[in-house]
C-alpha cells in the first residue's frame, strides 16, 4: 500500500476541498492554523504593551489598554482555551477510539467556521472602533465604551458557541465511536481527557455565549442586568472563564500524560487514579471561580470558604504530578526534541500550580488578587501551560499528522530557548506584583527598574525560540517524509494505522486490543 | 538573612502593622512552593536523562502498582502545602477585615479619575495623609464604575463597587511618601487614579490638618460661603435655584422682603441671616416650619459673613457684581 498517494493530505480538490471537508484530521490542521493565527495576532498586541513597558514614546494609554484588551481576549478565548481541544483534540480523538471520523463530522467544520466568523468579527472590530474595556469587560466600562463592542460581543458569542459544539461532539464521538470492544477504561488517558473537556467546553461555551449577549443587551439598554448589578457579571465571568482558562492545564494533561506513556514504552502509572483525578478536576473546576474575586468586591467569609475549597484541588494535581514521574521511572524515555516540551511543561505548569498557593491563602491573596502577580498566573497558562502542551503534542504526532520528519535539534534549540526565555520574561512581573503593580498595567510603571528591561530580553528569547520551533514544523512539509508508522513504538491505535491517516483514518476497522500493550 | 533578602526583592517597603500578616505567610509558601517545584521538576528532569532509551527497541520496565507509601507521602505533602498556604495566611485576613475601634476615620470617594479623601472635619485632599501610630479607618464608595484602592507599602487592596460601601482599615509604622494606586482598571484615565499616601509624625500630622484646614486660605469669602454650604449640609433643605424644599430657596433672597408666619415684614439682610443661623426658629418666613437646627457654636462669626457674602452674589439685590463676586485667585 502507497501510503503517500492514500493519505488525507494527498486529495486534489484543492482549497474547496479543504473548505468544504468534515474530515476530522483537516479540520484539525485548519484550527492549527486559525489559532496560530490567533495567537500571532495576540502576541503582536503583547509587543505593544512590551513596548510601552520599555518606556517606548507616543503610545497614548487608551492606545495602549485597546491592544491589553484585544490581546487578553485573542489569547485566552481564541488559543488558551480551544488551542489543545481543537487542535489535537480533533486530530486525535477519532485516531485513538478507532473511529473514521467524529461522530458529528459537520459539526466540526461548524465548530471551526464559528470560530472563525469569531475571530473575524473581533478584527473587525479592530477596523471599525476598537474597545478597551480590558478582557474581563466589567460591565460599567462596558456600557461607557465608545468602541464597536457589539462586533466584540458576537465575535465572543461566536466563539462560545464554537467551543461548546466541539465539546458536544467530543462528548457523542466517546460514547459511540469506540472501537468494538473498546471499554471507558480502555480508553487511551488523552481520549479520557478530551471526554472530560467536552463537558467543560459545553458548560463553559454555552453559559459564555448566552452572557456575552446579555452584556451587550446591557450596554444598549444602558443599564439591563449587568448595567445594573457589575458583581453579577463578575460572577458569570469568572464562573466560565476560570474553568476554560484555568482548567486549560486538564487537556494539556491528558496530552503531557499520553506523551510521557509513549516516549517511555510504559502504561500510564495509575491510569484509574489519573481518570478519576481528572473527574476531581473537571468537578473543582466550577467550585473554585470565587478565588479570582478575592479582593474584587467579593464578600471576605464567601472568599474564604472559595479559598478553602480551592485547596482539594490541590490532591488531584498532585496525583497526576505523581503518576507522570511513575511513569518515567525505569521507562525507555526516547531521546528526542520532544522530551524538551515536555519537561518544560513540568516547569511552567507547575509554576502556575503553585502560584495558586499564594492566591489561596487569604490574605496573601487579597494583597495580590488584583496585581501583575494574579495577571501573570494567566501568562503562565496561556504561554506555559496551553503552549508548552501544544508545542510538545505537536513534535510528538507531527510525523503522524503529516508524515514529515521535522529537524531535532533545531527543536530542541528552539524548546530550550522557549523555556528559558518565557521564565526570563514573566518572573519579573511576579515580582512586580508582588511590589503592587496593578494587574496588566505593568507596561506603564515609570523606568528603568532593570525588571522591565529583563522581562524584554526574555520576551525577545521567547519569539526567537517559538519562531525557530514553527518555523522547523512549517519547513518540514517540504522536507523528508518520515518513513516509520510508529517511530515511537506507542501503543495506541492512532500509530495502528498508515502514516499519515487515510480518509477514514483505518483500512480496516481496528478492535480494541486493550490499553497499552508494548 | 535568606529571609529578609527574599521579602526585599519581593515586597515593597513594610510599613504598616498589616505587613506581618501578608509578608510572612507569603515568605513561608515561597519556601515550601519553591522546594515542592524543585522536588518535581527535579524529579522529573532527572528521570527523563538517567532513564533514556538505550537501544532502538528497548521498552519501558512493566508499571507495577503504585508504592502506597511513596504516593501517600506524596499527597499529604501537597494538601498539607494546600492547608497550609490557607491557614497561614488566614490570621491576616481576619485582621484586615475588621477596624479597631477608634480608629481615625476617612471617606474616599473614587471616581474617573481620581480620589477624594475627605477627613472628618470636611476636608477634603487629593492624596491620603494619616498619621503614624494611629489606625486609620477608611470607607470608600464609587461616584460611577468600580474601582480599587491599593497601597502597597500598607499591604491593602480593596474593591470598590458602586452602590456598594466598602471598608478597609491600616496603622502606618513608618512615615513618608508612599505609592497609592487604583487596582482595579477603570478605563481610559486609570493611571490618573496614582496617587500618595503621606505618613506624619502624629505632631506633624495635627500641624498639617490645622494648616490645610483653614477654609479661607486661598478662597474669597463668597467662595468659603459655598463650601460651608455643601459642609455643613445647607444644600439638604436649601436651593440655590429658587425651587422650594423644606427650607426657602436661597436664589434672590438677600436684600428682598418677606413676611414672617407671626406677620411681621422682615427684610433679609447681615443681621438676620446671623440670626437665622444661629437661632433660626425665632422668625420663620410664611409658609415654612420652624424646624431647622440652630447652628450656634457650629460655625464661627467669620464663618457667617462668607456665608453672607455667598447669598449676596445669589441674589438680583446683593450689590454690585464686581464688589461680590468671587476674585480672581
Amino acid at each position: 500500500m502507497n501510503a503517500a498517494t492514500d493519505s488525507y493530505l494527498a486529495g486534489k480538490g484543492g482549497l474547496t476541498e479543504w473548505f468544504t471537508s468534515t474530515d476530522h484530521k483537516k479540520i484539525s490542521l485548519m484550527f492549527l492554523g486559525w489559532t496560530s493565527f490567533a495567537f500571532l495576532l495576540g502576541a503582536i498586541f503583547g509587543l505593544f504593551l512590551i513596548v510601552k513597558s520599555l518606556g517606548g514614546r507616543g503610545l497614548e494609554p487608551r492606545f495602549v489598554f485597546q491592544a491589553l484588551t484585544y490581546h487578553r481576549l485573542l489569547m485566552v478565548f481564541l488559543f488558551l482555551v480551544p488551542a489543545v481541544p481543537s487542535v489535537l483534540g480533533f486530530f486525535l480523538l477519532p485516531l485513538q477510539l478507532g473511529a473514521s471520523n467524529m461522530a458529528l463530522p459537520g459539526l466540526s467544520r461548524c465548530s471551526l467556521r464559528f470560530y472563525v466568523i469569531g475571530l473575524v468579527l473581533i478584527i473587525a472590530s479592530l477596523v471599525g472602533g476598537p474597545i478597551a474595556t480590558g478582557w474581563n469587560m466589567a460591565s460599567p466600562l462596558v456600557v461607557a465604551e465608545t468602541g464597536l463592542f457589539a462586533l466584540v460581543a458576537f465575535g465572543l458569542f461566536f466563539v462560545g458557541l464554537s467551543w461548546f459544539m466541539t465539546g458536544i461532539n467530543f462528548l457523542v464521538t466517546v460514547h459511540h465511536h469506540r472501537a468494538p470492544g473498546m471499554g471507558f477504561f480502555d480508553m487511551p488517558i488523552l481520549a479520557w481527557a478530551l471526554y472530560l473537556t467536552g463537558y467543560l467546553l459545553v458548560a463553559v461555551g454555552s453559559l459564555f455565549a448566552i452572557v456575552i449577549l446579555y452584556l451587550t443587551a446591557s450596554r444598549i439598554s444602558g443599564e439591563g442586568l449587568f448595567g445594573a448589578d457589575p458583581m453579577l457579571w463578575k460572577n458569570y465571568f469568572w464562573f466560565v472563564t476560570t474553568p476554560a482558562a484555568f482548567f486549560a492545564l486538564l487537556p494539556a494533561a491528558g496530552v503531557i500524560s499520553e506523551i510521557i506513556a509513549g516516549i517511555s514504552r510504559k502504561t500510564v502509572a495509575g491510569y484509574r487514579m489519573v481518570v478519576g483525578s481528572m473527574i476531581a478536576l473537571l468537578g473543582l473546576s466550577f467550585l473554585g471561580w470565587g478565588v479570582n474575586l478575592a479582593g474584587q468586591g467579593q464578600d471576605p467569609i464567601t472568599t474564604l470558604v472559595f479559598q478553602a475549597l480551592s485547596i482539594l484541588t490541590v490532591v488531584p494535581v498532585a496525583l497526576i504530578a505523581y503518576s507522570w514521574l511513575a511513569t518515567l521511572f525505569q521507562g525507555a524515555v526516547a531521546r528526542d526534541s520532544v522530551v524538551v516540551f515536555v519537561f518544560a511543561f513540568m516547569v511552567n505548569a507547575g509554576i502556575a500550580v503553585i502560584m495558586g498557593l499564594f492566591l489561596t491563602s487569604p490574605s496573601v491573596g487579597a494583597y495580590l488578587g488584583t496585581t501583575m502577580f494574579a495577571a501573570t498566573r494567566l501568562d503562565y497558562l496561556i504561554w506555559g501551560g496551553a503552549l508548552s502542551a501544544l508545542l510538545a503534542g505537536l513534535h510528538y504526532w507531527w510525523p503522524k499528522m503529516t508524515g514529515k520528519e521535522y529537524l531535532q535539534d533545531v527543536a530542541r534549540i528552539g524548546g530550550v530557548l522557549y523555556l528559558v526565555g518565557i521564565n526570563l520574561a514573566l518572573i519579573p512581573n511576579l515580582i512586580l506584583g508582588v511590589r503592587g503593580v496593578t494587574g496588566d498595567m505593568a507596561a506603564f510603571e515609570p523606568g528603568p527598574s532593570g525588571l522591565a528591561e529583563l522581562a524584554g530580553l526574555g520576551w525577545l528569547i521567547v519569539y526567537s525560540g517559538i519562531i525557530l520551533v514553527a518555523g522547523n514544523l512549517f519547513a518540514s512539509t517540504w522536507g523528508k517524509a518520515t518513513d516509520e508508522v510508529n517511530p515511537w513504538g506507542a501503543a495506541t491505535l492512532e500509530w495502528k494505522t498508515s502514516t499519515p491517516p487515510p480518509e477514514g483514518n483505518f483500512a480496516e476497522a481496528p478492535e480494541a486490543e486493550g490499553l497499552y500493550r508494548y | 538573612m535568606i529571609g529578609s533578602a527574599i521579602l526585599a526583592t519581593w515586597f515593597p517597603e513594610a510599613a504598616s502593622t498589616h505587613a506581618a500578616g501578608v509578608d510572612e505567610p507569603f515568605y513561608w509558601i515561597y519556601i515550601a512552593a519553591v522546594l515542592a517545584l524543585f522536588l518535581f521538576v527535579g524529579l522529573g528532569g532527572t528521570y527523563l536523562w538517567i532513564f533514556r532509551r538505550q537501544d532502538r527497541n528497548q521498552l519501558g520496565a512493566v508499571t507495577g502498582r503504585l508504592n502506597p507509601i511513596f504516593l501517600g507521602l506524596w499527597v499529604l505533602g501537597a494538601l498539607g502545602l494546600g492547608i497550609f498556604a490557607f491557614v497561614a495566611g488566614f490570621p491576616g485576613f481576619m485582621d484586615q477585615n475588621e477596624a479597631p475601634y477608634g480608629a481615625y476615620g476617612i471617606d474616599v470617594t473614587a471616581r474617573q479619575w481620581g480620589w477624594d479623601f475627605t477627613y472628618p472635619n470636611g476636608h477634603v485632599a487629593d492624596t491620603l495623609h494619616v498619621a503614624m501610630g494611629h489606625p486609620v479607618h477608611l470607607t470608600l464608595n464609587s461616584e460611577d464604575v468600580e474601582h480599587g484602592l491599593s497601597i502597597p507599602a500598607m499591604r491593602v487592596n480593596q474593591a470598590i463597587v458602586p452602590d456598594e460601601q466598602s471598608e478597609i482599615w491600616f496603622e502606618a509604622t513608618e512615615p513618608g511618601a508612599y505609592q497609592l494606586r487604583g487596582s482595579i482598571f477603570d478605563g481610559d484615565g486609570f493611571i490618573d487614579m496614582n496617587s500618595a499616601l503621606i505618613v506624619h509624625e502624629p505632631a506633624d500630622f495635627v500641624a498639617w490638618m490645622d494648616e490645610v484646614s483653614d477654609i479661607f486660605k486661598g478662597r474669597t469669602m463668597p467662595e468659603v460661603g459655598e463650601l460651608l454650604y455643601t459642609r455643613l449640609g445647607c444644600m439638604a433643605c436649601h436651593t440655590t435655584t429658587g425651587h422650594k424644599l423644606v427650607g426657602p430657596s436661597f436664589l434672590d433672597m438677600y436684600g428682598f422682603e418677606f413676611d414672617t408666619v407671626e406677620g411681621k415684614r422682615i427684610t433679609v439682610d447681615d443681621a438676620y441671616i446671623r440670626e437665622s443661623i444661629l437661632d433660626p426658629n425665632v422668625s420663620v418666613i410664611a409658609g415654612y416650619q420652624p424646624v431647622m437646627t440652630p447652628f450656634a457654636g457650629l460655625v464661627t462669626d467669620q464663618e457667617i459673613e462668607a456665608i453672607t457674602a455667598w447669598l449676596k452674589t445669589l441674589s438680583s439685590k446683593g450689590g454690585t457684581d464686581e464688589a461680590t463676586a468671587p476674585e480672581e485667585n
